[in-house]
């Protein structure tokens, strides 16, 4: 008898203490790796939403309904592992009273982790994974209700513009190198297919691909040097990319380097040093203060974290607009339950002003025939990023005055 | 051009193959004086090389930062000889297989939480230009380390054959007993080997930083490839793993043009099958006699 009252009172006590944390605190999750090889752009995503996340809070928090709720976060570390990946995603599936995630970079662990949030559907917006299998998982399942979203350029459109600048550049052969993981491999399949809807107008001629940890390219690049390739289209992650480029110094290849926006991670550059100059990706955010608000966004990202350059600027901007996508839809919900967080997302009135772009209406009710309802990025907000001494710059001035012009209105 | 093509991969590839013996090498060392190796080799190869990378941090020249890391991988290699080897060779067991190994994972976890999971970039003054010789393109960088893998080892077997210590470490190779009766002491040789592989491994991680870049994870496959070339060369094959380096690094080049880039290691898993089925000895190996 004494046991079970006891019980009683315990799980009473649990349960209030559970609420009372429930109702004052819109607690959000952030994933990604933050060590390892992805770090660079795990740790400028969380240190960039981490950034809006405390303008929020300073400025009371997010207005549900009558109250204004400050926002908790909760952080978790993948290390780019799937295995983790799943693990962590079933620890936060399971805690009842999260809101949403934001987060993850390597696709391999959105393919092994998402699935436990959309059996809870619990709101996960991805960022900045790119790799298509994540959305396209949704449709070919032909999964009704969807609670899961995507804040980044995903490889389909980036792999047109990689196609779409060869083509300018007129170039006829081009090679194709990629690594061996599922970001690398869909990534070739990506570049193909696009060459395939643009017309045909790029000869691949060769195909090679490397493993994470290769340090030695010269057989890829001979070969394609041999087949007579005027560019190289490339799909892998920072070290092995440098790697790419070292080996192309050392073999003379003087051929535009094109490829996913992974190459503007600080470990490519870095490693790569003045062989990456030249280098070109899409890019949805360039560390380049064109517009005030990106000015004061680059400024205090600087200033919180003691550093003079972001890891991976657009993961950065990317975490931060993110968060205030997020917070627009919870004000929309007025309330912190996950399900009707993920109907305001999906049906968001109100424009969001954020570093990359004003987001109006970034999502639609899920569409299985279509992913792009819950992707919310669109060609024209993607421009080419070029490797310069160290930095991405603007490859294209006429891209950088378009963005200028677009904010001042 | 079709041949120069081909040298082209061959010495590019073989280049790296100069690691691989020089790795391999420091397996031989320990392994002629008390029949061990170190298993966790290449956490020395990685540890070294993230001490010299401080070092290069803290502002010292590189021409001080060689030394300082070799001095390094040396007092690690003496521990390791310490604290997983001597107790179990006193006790004849084979507990020095589990305790290197564990030394090793400690050694990487070490690293992990000291210097972090990156992989960084690891300064050098030597450049990284391409040379031209022959319509083949080589770079400095590359050339260096071929020379220092045979300067090191060209060091350590004149050491072995023209100092005194060095005759009291072949002795101790020949016959452990009877160099003991004759007054050299066993376990101080069998220090000395520990201590000179740790240089070597150290010496291995400073000269292939610059092209691998430094993080914990440097040296997961190249040790693999390492231990490949010591038991298809034989464990007491001296020179001729430098054979089998350049052989097996100018064959993986060479498999993933003609095979493709995906079969690039099967070329030295192939080889250690065949010289354990053919050669267990290695095949410059000696087979060796033991009277009972």
């Amino acid at each position: 008898m004494m046991k079970k009252t006891m019980l009683a009172a315990l799980t009473m006590g649990l349960f209030t203490t559970l609420q009372a944390y429930g109702a004052d605190t819109v607690k959000i999750a952030l994933t990604g790796p933050f060590t390892g090889g992805s770090a660079p752009m795990g740790v400028s995503m969380r240190d960039g939403a981490k950034l809006a996340i405390d303008e929020i809070n300073r400025a009371g928090g997010i207005q549900v309904g009558a109250n204004k709720m400050k926002i908790e976060v909760i952080e978790r570390d993948d290390e780019a592992k799937n295995e983790r990946g799943a693990l962590i995603a079933q620890e936060l599936a399971s805690m009842g009273d999260l809101a949403g995630v934001i987060g993850t970079v390597n696709t391999g662990v959105v393919l092994a982790g998402d699935k436990h949030f959309q059996e809870k559907g619990i709101t996960k917006i991805i960022t900045p994974a790119a790799g298509s299998a994540s959305m396209t998982q949704w449709s070919k399942a032909g999964v009704k209700d969807l609670s899961i979203f995507r804040f980044s350029a995903d490889d389909g459109i980036q792999a047109a513009m990689v196609v779409e600048e060869a083509i300018n550049r007129k170039l006829k052969k081009v090679a194709i190198i990629h690594d061996s993981t599922n970001y690398g491999v869909s990534g070739r399949d990506d570049l193909l297919d696009q060459i395939k809807k643009q017309g045909n107008r790029l000869q691949v001629v060769a195909t090679e691909k490397f493993n994470i940890g290769d340090k030695d390219m010269t057989a890829q690049l001979l070969k394609s040097k041999v087949a007579g390739a005027e560019g190289i289209l490339i799909w892998g992650i920072g070290p092995e990319l440098a790697a790419v480029s070292n080996g192309m110094a050392k073999l003379r290849m003087k051929v535009p380097l094109i490829g996913g926006w992974t190459l503007s991670m600080s470990n490519y550059i870095d490693n790569a040093g003045k062989n990456g100059n030249g280098t070109l990706m899409p890019q949805t955010f360039i560390e380049d203060p064109i517009t005030p608000k990106a000015k004061s966004f680059i400024d205090s990202y600087h200033k919180a974290y003691g550093v003079t350059r972001i890891p991976s600027p657009m993961s950065a901007a990317q975490g931060y607009d993110a968060v205030y996508v997020f917070a627009a839809a919870v004000k929309q919900a007025k309330s912190t339950d996950t399900h009707k967080i993920k109907d305001a997302l999906e049906d968001l009135r109100e424009p969001v002003k954020g570093v990359i772009a004003t987001w109006k209406q970034p999502y639609a009710k899920w569409d299985p025939a279509n992913e792009q309802t819950h992707e919310a990025f669109r060609r024209n907000q993607v421009v080419m990023g070029m490797v310069q001494d160290g930095r991405v710059v603007f490859a294209n001035k006429a891209d950088r005055q378009r963005l200028m012009k677009a904010a001042g209105k | 051009m079709y041949t120069l093509l081909i040298i082209q991969l061959a010495v590019s590839g073989a280049l790296m193959g100069m690691v691989y013996a020089l790795i391999a090498y420091g397996f031989q060392l320990t392994f002629a004086t008390s029949k061990s190796i170190n298993f966790g080799q290449g956490e020395l190869v990685m540890l070294s090389a993230l001490f010299s990378l401080t070092l290069i941090d803290r502002g010292l020249p590189y021409w001080l930062v060689v030394p300082g890391g070799m001095l390094f991988g040396v007092v690690l290699g003496l521990f390791v000889e310490r604290a997983g080897v001597r107790l179990a060779l006193e006790q004849k067991s084979e507990g020095w297989i589990l305790l290197t190994i564990i030394l090793g994972l400690l050694g990487f976890s070490a690293a992990e939480n000291i210097w972090g999971r990156d992989d960084r970039p690891f300064p050098t003054p030597i450049s990284s230009d391409p040379l031209h010789f022959f319509g083949i393109d080589v770079t400095p960088l590359e050339l260096s380390v071929a020379i220092g893998v045979v300067a090191v080892m060209g060091l350590v077997e004149l050491f072995k054959r023209k100092t005194l210590l060095g005759k009291a470490f072949e002795a101790v190779s020949a016959d452990r007993d009877a160099a003991q009766l004759m007054g050299i002491s066993a376990t101080r040789t069998i220090q000395l080997s520990y201590g000179l592989s740790g240089l070597v491994a150290a010496i291995a991680g400073i000269l292939v930083a610059p092209i691998t870049t430094v993080g914990p994870t440097m040296a997961s496959v190249l040790i693999l490839k390492a231990f490949s070339v010591a038991v298809v060369a034989g464990l007491d094959s001296g020179f001729g793993v430098v054979l089998i380096g350049l052989f097996l690094g100018a064959l993986e080049s060479l498999t993933s043009f003609y095979l493709g880039s995906g079969w690039r290691e099967a070329p030295g898993l192939v080889l250690l099958i065949l010289a354990l089925a053919v050669r267990p000895n290695g095949v410059f190996g000696k087979a060796s006699i033991r009277k009972v």
